[in-house]
């Protein structure tokens, strides 16, 4: 399985590696969002506006996340985020998820280690590569 | 993370009628995002501390994500792959690993 991502020029002016899929939202619907591949996260985590339009009551289930500023308010909502596969199929991924609830804490939903620890995660920005492989697909280091 | 989250279960989507959704749900993104990306010069500095929509390859701005999907819906109903993002009120370098 191989998921493709991208390199994302974002407000700072910094590229970033994303990768793109869909959000379940509480209406059944499919919502796109885009996910920075960020290695150093422990678990995948929606930004507040993401969950904004995603439409959860979420005020019940509270928690809080660490990161280098310190640790910050968070929500959980139990979802699906769906990721495209290089053959035109799709990986879902189910389960409970962790979001934040002001804007100013995160600009865009974080990929974290809870997903990718399924996958090689290959980020090569002089490459021009950002992808998620698993099996039966490979990869290789040559010289 | 303070609180650890219940492990992720991945499946495989084979239904072909929610493929094929998905796919054109997914050109529509594609398109919003490569016009987010061609404009980005111009909508960052100008829309700083504001969540914005671009759907319909027309971007929408407004305080909150809800309200920008909003007006994104009235002016392009059909398009499924809005491309929602907050921008942060100041332009300084990150680090996530939340």
């Amino acid at each position: 399985m191989r998921i493709d991502g991208e390199w994302f020029e974002c407000d700072d002016g910094f590229v970033r590696p994303v990768v793109r899929g869909e959000i379940l939202n509480a209406d059944g619907r499919w919502e796109p969002a885009a996910f920075l591949v960020d290695t150093g996260a422990d678990c995948t985590v929606f930004s507040a506006a993401i969950l904004d339009v995603l439409g959860f009551d979420a005020t019940t289930a509270e928690g809080h996340l660490g990161g280098v500023g310190g640790v910050v308010a968070s929500v959980r909502v139990s979802t699906q985020v769906r990721l495209p596969r290089d053959d035109g199929g799709r990986a879902i991924f189910r389960g409970e998820y962790a979001a934040f609830t002001q804007l100013e804490s995160l600009d865009m939903s974080v990929l974290g280690r809870d997903i990718m620890e399924m996958f090689a995660v290959l980020v090569d920005r002089p490459g021009d590569v950002v992808t998620l492989i698993r099996q039966p697909h490979r990869y290789a280091i040559e010289t | 993370m303070t609180n650890r989250l219940t492990k992720l279960v991945m499946e495989e989507v084979t239904d072909p009628v929610e493929l094929a959704a998905a796919q054109a749900q997914r050109e529509q993104f594609d398109r919003n995002s490569a016009w987010l990306q061609a404009h980005a010069s111009e909508i960052y500095p100008k829309h700083r501390g504001k969540c914005i929509c671009v759907a319909g390859e027309e971007l929408f701005v407004a305080e909150t994500a809800s309200e920008a999907v909003a007006k994104a819906t009235v002016a392009h109903p059909q398009d499924k792959g809005r491309f929602v993002h907050y921008i942060p009120k100041q332009r300084v370098s990150r680090i996530y690993a939340y």
